[in-house]
């Protein structure tokens, strides 16, 4: 399964899940990461994290850590 | 007509939205100054509330922090909820909510206010940046959507002051009206599908939540983007741009720094100009003696010690609430988050640690820009390790004159260069690991999500920066500097008290004979010559009075605090004197060469000129252990020292703004006993090791 750390850049995908039930799984889901959205990577940070994600028509940065948990597969 | 208090009882209003949506700016529209800013109880989350009248009424206008959702995560969602909930000592239950929605974008925004609703408050839902939205081709039917939410939805845009009236009537019309539309989410049970099995009653509530924000707006926003380029996306572009970005970001921050570390000091030249002038006017009303030195070297000292650092505090936050007001301070967040992740902080922590160069004081109060509580105190303990411009006069003087003067090694590197290089680089070092070690230690806990919106470019409204200036300025003048005021009279009693006339007398004759002892014994011509012209200045009345004031010093509470840790500072290298000036430089560490100057008879010298660093250079150079022919500044003593005030917290202010900014007297306690134990260690290890190699 393909997460979403590891998109190339400038990608868009369709998110399918978030692992864990924990804060970081609802807050991420809660900035609109949920199954079904399409996000795209418009960016990485010099030191190549955090990313630059857009969602939902706005921009969200999320460390690759987070990222992670986050599985992804084509539209 | 309305009176001025308003009738009846007050209307309390809370203001609530996602960070970065122009909250701010809509407080500040229809509040104007807030009239408390405060803390909640127990908390350290800014509270702030406005008040004014409409239609007769009087209205409370809370302004709650930023929050992204109403299943609290943080300190600061956890206040947002309790106030709405009524919860909250103190704050009563809000009559009406404002929700404030980004209008450009309304999908995550309407996540929050579609929450709000559950509530059973009544709701205005501001729809702000609809100009932008305009710009942008973005068509909202703001009826049809007031309609499907079941409560008013008014347009707002800063730069016109559209929609201010409609929201102020809307609040008074909606009170006692909750929303009227059926509860959007009304299910959160699992449905048959596999997927959805495993997932929290949480999980299945933001899915569910999203869902139903994508029906809801169906209809309701219409896209017809513009045909050029808009001006805020071609800034936009720039600012994220790889190169150009970067390099952006680069000059910002140097441009930051440099406008604390040096546009700042004309301003703080003219605070002490203007306290120096009051204070001579005040001394020379007065008549000589202890009621003088009190005002004048206790609380007038005090004042101009805490207004001094306004103009750094002013300008910092000029930087910060543009910064904010563009959207830009996410992207620097953003930028250097990795290069903080790596000693345990975050990308917020970047500006209050890069001003604390120049100031810790305004560094820490830069802090409250980090929503994360574990960040932010963990940025406040180490932000006072950063070398600041105080530390700056001690290193300078004390390189120059026992450093040698020549290249490292082979290199072309001058020594005394590296070894300023060296100081800047302990301190950052060292607050690299002390932050990790904290994170990992004291402050573990769960992991907390680095979840941020990016803004888009928008222009900032000066009224809202200016706001955020003037209240940085003002709470640190009320809160933070009076107690500096109160710490200045309890050090100006311990560096005067007690005083006995009789035993200074004894002390200056004393010195006379020492000094005529150590010029006949010396063979060094320069030292003799020193102790010649010491002598000589004792049959002036200047440099008797020098010595009077030294021998007054010496005797005080500080003073003999100093004779009472010298076997501590022993190992340090340090006589009774240096031991003397380290402790007289808690109100602030660049007193510790004035205070210098007075422990070895020089009077009131200014070490910032050059007259007067010269003269304190060769004192220091001459000083020898009492009783010995020893030198007591050596190379390795003065490494010492420069290392100890690299690490210690000798600055009074930094630690009461310390227990300002985190509401408690502990972490001052914290900061002072850490950083003097590593700055004992640190100067331990420096000249035990210099000493044992006969540097």
């Amino acid at each position: 399964m393909v997460s979403l750390d590891d998109i190339p850049l400038g990608a868009t995908v369709r998110v399918r899940d978030v692992s864990g039930s924990d804060p970081v799984a609802i807050r991420l889901l809660e900035m609109g990461l949920t199954p079904g959205s399409d996000v795209r990577l418009l960016g990485r940070a010099p030191f190549g994290d955090p990313l630059e994600l857009e969602v939902r028509g706005y921009r969200l940065s999320i460390r690759r850590q987070e990222a992670a948990r986050v599985s992804v597969g084509d539209r | 007509m309305a009176r001025a208090t308003g009738d009846g009882d007050p209307v309390t209003v809370a203001l609530l939205g996602n960070p970065n949506v122009g909250k701010s700016t809509l407080f500040t529209s229809l509040a104007g100054i807030p009239t408390r800013v405060g803390n909640y109880p127990g908390v350290t989350v800014e509270e702030k509330v406005g008040r004014f009248v409409h239609r007769g009424r009087r209205i409370d206008l809370i302004d709650l922090p930023g929050t992204y959702s109403l299943s609290p995560q943080s300190p600061d969602e956890n206040v947002a909820v309790d106030v709405l909930r009524g919860a909250m000592n103190g704050v009563p239950r809000p009559d009406c909510v404002v929700v404030v929605a980004d209008a450009t974008n309304l999908e995550r925004n309407l996540y929050l206010a579609t929450q709000t609703l559950e509530l059973g408050l009544p709701v205005v839902l501001a729809l702000t940046l609809s100009d932008v939205a305009d710009r942008r081709g973005i068509r909202i039917d703001s009826d049809l959507l007031s309609r499907r939410l079941g409560c008013p939805v008014i347009r707002v845009a800063a730069t016109t002051g559209e929609g201010i009236a409609a929201i102020r009537d809307r609040m008074l019309e909606v009170l006692g009206t909750p929303p009227s539309a059926a509860r959007l989410v009304t299910s959160t049970a699992p449905n048959d599908s596999d997927a959805e099995a495993g997932r929290s009653p949480a999980a299945r509530d933001a899915i569910a939540r999203y869902a139903a924000i994508k029906r809801l707006l169906a209809g309701v926003v219409a896209m017809a983007p513009p045909a050029g380029k808009l001006m805020e996306d071609r800034i936009d572009a720039l600012l994220t741009h790889r190169l150009w970005g970067t390099l952006i970001f680069a000059a910002v921050m140097l441009a930051i720094f440099a406008s604390i570390f040096w546009l700042a000091s004309p301003l703080m030249e003219l605070v002490s100009t203007g306290m120096e002038w009051v204070s001579a006017f005040v001394g020379g009303l007065l008549p000589d003696g202890a009621v003088r030195s009190l005002i004048v070297d206790g609380i007038l000292a005090g004042v101009a010690g805490s207004v001094i650092f306004v103009p750094q505090i002013a300008l910092l936050f000029l930087f910060i609430a543009i910064l904010e007001g563009c959207g830009y301070l996410s992207r620097a967040a953003y930028l250097m988050d990795r290069l903080l992740v790596a000693a345990g902080l975050s990308g917020k922590s970047f500006i209050p640690l890069l001003s604390s160069f120049a100031c810790a004081i305004p560094g820490i109060m830069a802090a409250r820009t980090i929503e994360n509580h574990r960040d932010r105190l963990l940025t406040i303990l180490v932000a006072p390790l950063m070398s600041c411009s105080a530390r700056l006069p001690v290193y300078l003087l004390l390189c120059g004159a026992f450093v040698p003067d020549r290249p490292v090694g082979f290199s072309w590197l001058p020594l005394k260069a590296v070894v300023l290089a060296g100081l800047y680089a302990l301190g950052v070092v060292v607050a690299a690991a002390v932050a990790l070690l904290l994170s990992r230690t004291v402050f573990k806990g769960p992991p907390q999500p680095f979840v941020m919106e990016l803004p888009g470019w928008r222009w900032p409204r000066p009224a809202v920066v200016l706001e955020r200036v003037r209240e940085a300025a003002w709470s640190f003048l009320m809160n933070a500097g009076t107690l500096i005021v109160a710490v200045s009279i309890v050090i100006w009693a311990l560096m005067s008290y007690p005083r006995n006339d009789q035993a200074i007398d004894n002390d200056v004759v004393s010195l006379r004979m020492s000094l005529e002892a150590a010029a006949a014994g010396s063979d060094d011509a320069l030292d003799r010559a020193e102790l010649v012209a010491e002598l000589a200045a004792l049959d002036t009345p200047e440099g008797l009075a020098a010595a009077r004031r030294g021998a007054a010093q010496r005797q005080s509470f500080l003073g003999r605090a100093g004779r009472f840790i010298e076997p501590v500072v022993r190992p340090l290298g340090w006589d009774w004197r240096i031991g003397c000036a380290a402790i007289a430089s808690f109100p602030a560490r660049e007193v510790v060469l004035g205070t210098l100057g007075v422990i070895y008879n020089l009077g009131d010298l200014d070490p910032a000129e050059a007259e007067g660093a010269t003269a304190l250079e060769r004192r220091l150079k001459a000083a020898r252990w009492d009783g010995t022919n020893r030198r007591v500044f050596t190379l390795p003593v003065a490494l010492s020292i420069m290392v100890f005030f690299a690490l210690c917290a000798q600055c009074a202010s930094t630690l009461v703004v310390i227990g300002r900014e985190t509401g408690s007297w502990v972490w001052p306690v914290v900061t002072f006993t850490y950083m003097t134990v590593l700055a004992w260690l640190g100067a331990f290890a420096i000249y035990q090791f210099g000493t044992a190699v006969g540097w």
